[in-house]
């Protein structure tokens, strides 16, 4: 790809080193270099090799590493965890890979105002194992908690199991301390509850993948810790009763329940199969797994019950009950579990997370089926029922070429993309458009909206040295 | 019918047990409390045996009073009977004492044909219970029951789970066996099941109730006593092997097979 970026040269390094040190530092050495080239794509063709990656100890560090990148043309990637799924984190051009992996400190927890002031390379999990004892936690809920950094959620503006009843990250993120792509350290918000002075900065921020700047302190809301929960999983003969029950729930029920997953009859099998699990899913053309919270245990048995008898009123085949967190744990292992048995069935995947308004979850389901008999892969179908978020994900037969895949797999991806906005959706629910999925964003999106956007974008970032190639296909045209 | 009898116990959800390092003794408080894992394997495999021969399953638990909540579950699950021993002269039972107290309870819901146990309870980890039972009762005992291949009135025939294979034992009923987690994976409680256990009446017996000698229950009855708990260090030293070449992987990978035959961790490509 053309552009107009400069090597590292061995004077810049040095500044560099001044700048964090050299244990903060790795340059040359390809092993150690590797694992900050990739997020968890699982193709390899979205790798780049960093030129040089930094982890910068203090806000400081990162405001004088930008305005060294800006003065030399460098591109700089942020990097959280690792986690993403959208090659969010990948140098696509090169340069410094900014890893935040050691500003990790939680640094106020103010149970006053019921929020943590935490530092972007926080584990999201230890947010919750920190605060739990005083009956409080962070409701953002991204399936991959016990790895994913916070910062990369905010980028990322993570969503989860858990959002029809508690929303996506964005919803706790009450203010940002952010170092522009010019080296300015600035505050976005902070720990006021209302506030409409100007344009809404900390949301833009959210959910900008990196490209705007890079977040030092994040101000998060927390909620009061529900004190107890149970989970259904329910068997329905066929995917339109399991999704027509969504609706019926929060309305016939009155409950809004924490999760909705859906999952079919292809995941379920993988799933229990590799996790040598029994489920009677033979008859089952879909599940569900109903999660409901609360704060007392008749309550949220009486929430149970109520959801579950509706269930079966309208065609459950059946309704199990995990009422403690083993039972509980044994069935979210088949629902998380279900990305990973795949990658054992057939590495060669993409994982998708389409959204449609949760009502068409049916008219994309025999939409699929086609696409997989045309295309001759696997398409496995589950994901959050109750915000319409669905992981269909493409898988290639064992029994296919790499070279038959690579052929049709973009032209699968368009196919899938059209149907999903022709149906009111969007291309990607939470995972985000990143380096995998900008070519697709004029698919789904008017140009004057995109470039509307290119404009917020140079607004912040004139030398586009901010995380390039990410979301917009050819920034550099600009 | 089968009358079958099993013995379960309520114990703290163990993925977050933490041990007080004053008192050496686990910290119960606030710690949810669930059916003991292994004993799922018993219900389960009663349950079995409910499906595919006449059954009637007894489920019985010595605990306090919110031990009815195992029961209850173990209802859910397709039990037909549940009686709970909860008394104050009980606590602090050992495994001899707790073997007794069961063993006298099982003599009072009256004829039986057979006592399933788990293999032990995730929080004592001990594994005397089952056989406790079985030697106040008299019974031939059968440990670590992997199958039930056939079962009468009379006799049965299971596969005994030991190093290296299996043993297929008969016996005579009525017989008491502990199984392993092979024999059947537990079904989970479904909303029906726990509907209907809801109003199913569990008794509550004391040491009146089921005719013990007050000298053998409870700590008082408890020949042994949990003296001191350690918890054990793991000392583990690893051994590196770093190669740049192909030949010092080559010498690498026969190195640590070398390593491996010694110390017997390839057994299964011998058979082979």
């Amino acid at each position: 790809m053309e552009n107009k970026y400069q090597p590292i040269t061995i004077k810049i390094c040095q500044e560099i080193i001044d700048i964090v040190g050299e244990n903060n530092f790795i340059t040359g050495d390809l092993d150690k270099l590797e694992p900050y080239s990739h997020d968890e794509v699982a193709d390899k063709a979205f790798a780049v090799m960093p030129e040089i990656v930094v982890k910068p100890t203090s806000t400081l560090q990162i405001s004088e590493i930008m305005k060294l990148a800006n003065r030399e043309m460098i591109p700089v990637t942020p990097r959280g965890a690792g986690s993403g799924l959208s090659g969010g984190a990948v140098p696509v051009f090169g340069g410094i890979v900014l890893s935040l992996e050691k500003m990790n400190h939680i640094l106020e927890v103010d149970t006053e105002n019921l929020l943590v002031v935490v530092e972007p390379g926080v584990i999201t999990n230890d947010i919750n194992e920190r605060v739990k004892n005083l009956n409080l936690f962070f409701a953002g809920y991204p399936m991959s908690v016990e790895a994913c950094f916070i910062g990369g959620n905010v980028a990322e503006n993570a969503g989860g199991g858990k959002a029809v009843k508690y929303g996506v990250t964005g919803r706790y993120i009450m203010g940002l301390e952010v170092v522009l792509p010019s080296g300015e350290i600035v505050q976005f918000g902070g720990k006021r509850v209302k506030d409409v002075a100007g344009y809404d900065m900390v949301n833009l921020m959210v959910g900008s993948e990196g490209t705007l700047g890079i977040f030092t302190k994040i101000f998060i809301k927390l909620l009061p810790l529900p004190k107890t929960k149970a989970d259904l999983l329910v068997l329905f003969k066929t995917p339109e009763e399991a999704i027509a029950m969504v609706p019926k729930i929060m309305t016939t029920a009155g409950i809004i329940p924490t999760a909705i997953e859906f999952m079919d009859q292809l995941s379920i099998k993988t799933a229990c199969e590799y996790l040598n699990e029994s489920l009677p899913y033979e008859q089952a053309g879909a599940m569900l797994l109903i999660e409901v919270d609360g704060t007392d245990r008749k309550m949220v048995e009486q929430d149970y019950e109520c959801i579950g008898d509706l269930c079966q009123e309208n065609g459950a085949i059946e309704v199990y009950v995990a009422p403690n967190h083993t039972t509980q744990e044994r069935i979210w292992a088949v629902r998380r579990n279900i990305a990973e048995a795949f990658k054992v069935y057939s590495p060669i995947q993409s994982l998708e997370d389409i959204v449609v308004p949760f009502a068409s979850i049916p008219e994309i389901l025999p939409i699929l089926d086609e696409l997989s008999t045309r295309f001759n892969i696997v398409i496995p179908c589950y994901g959050h029922a109750g915000d319409g978020n669905l992981h269909v994900t493409a898988v290639k037969k064992p029994e296919m070429s790499l070279d038959e895949w690579n052929a049709i797999e973009k032209s699968f991806l368009i196919e899938l993309y059209k149907e999903v906005i022709k149906l009111g959706g969007s291309i990607s629910g939470e995972h985000g458009i990143g380096s995998k999925r900008s070519e697709f964003l004029p698919l789904m999106m008017n140009p004057t909206v995109i470039d509307l956007q290119k404009k917020i974008k140079l607004a912040f970032d004139p030398n586009l040295i901010l995380n390039p190639g990410k979301i917009f296909p050819q920034v550099h045209e600009i | 019918m089968l009358r079958i009898i099993v013995p379960i116990k309520q114990v703290p959800e163990t993925s977050n047990v933490k041990m007080d390092p004053e008192t050496g003794t686990m910290i119960r408080l606030g710690l949810e409390a669930i059916i003991n894992p292994l004993d799922l394997y018993a219900l389960e495999t009663a349950l079995r045996l409910k499906q595919t021969h006449q059954a009637h399953i007894i489920v019985i638990s010595m605990g306090p009073l919110n031990a009815e909540d195992a029961l209850r579950e173990a209802l859910a699950l397709g039990c037909d009977e549940a009686v709970l021993l909860s008394h104050r002269a009980f606590r602090g039972a050992d495994t001899w004492a707790t073997s007794y107290t069961l063993s006298q309870a099982i003599k009072k819901t009256g004829n039986f044909d057979l006592i399933i146990c788990g293999e032990r309870a995730t929080d004592g980890e001990t594994g005397q219970v089952g056989p406790g039972i079985a030697a106040f009762l008299n019974l031939p005992l059968v440990t670590y029951v992997r199958r039930i291949s056939e079962i009468t009135p009379a006799f049965a025939c299971v596969e005994r789970l030991v190093e290296g294979g299996f043993e297929v034992v008969r016996s005579e009923m009525p017989l008491a066996i502990t199984v392993v987690k092979e024999i059947a994976n537990p079904r989970l409680p479904t909303l029906r099941g726990m509907k209907a256990a809801k109003v199913i009446e569990i008794p509550i017996w004391g040491p009146e109730e089921i005719e013990a000698n007050p000298d053998y229950v409870g700590l008082n009855g408890s020949p042994t006593r949990v003296v001191k708990i350690q918890s054990p260090k793991v000392t583990r030293s690893g051994t590196l092997m770093s190669a740049k070449s192909k030949e010092e992987m080559d010498q690498a990978a026969d190195k640590l097979i070398s390593y491996l035959r010694e110390n017997n961790l390839l057994n299964w490509m011998n058979a082979k």
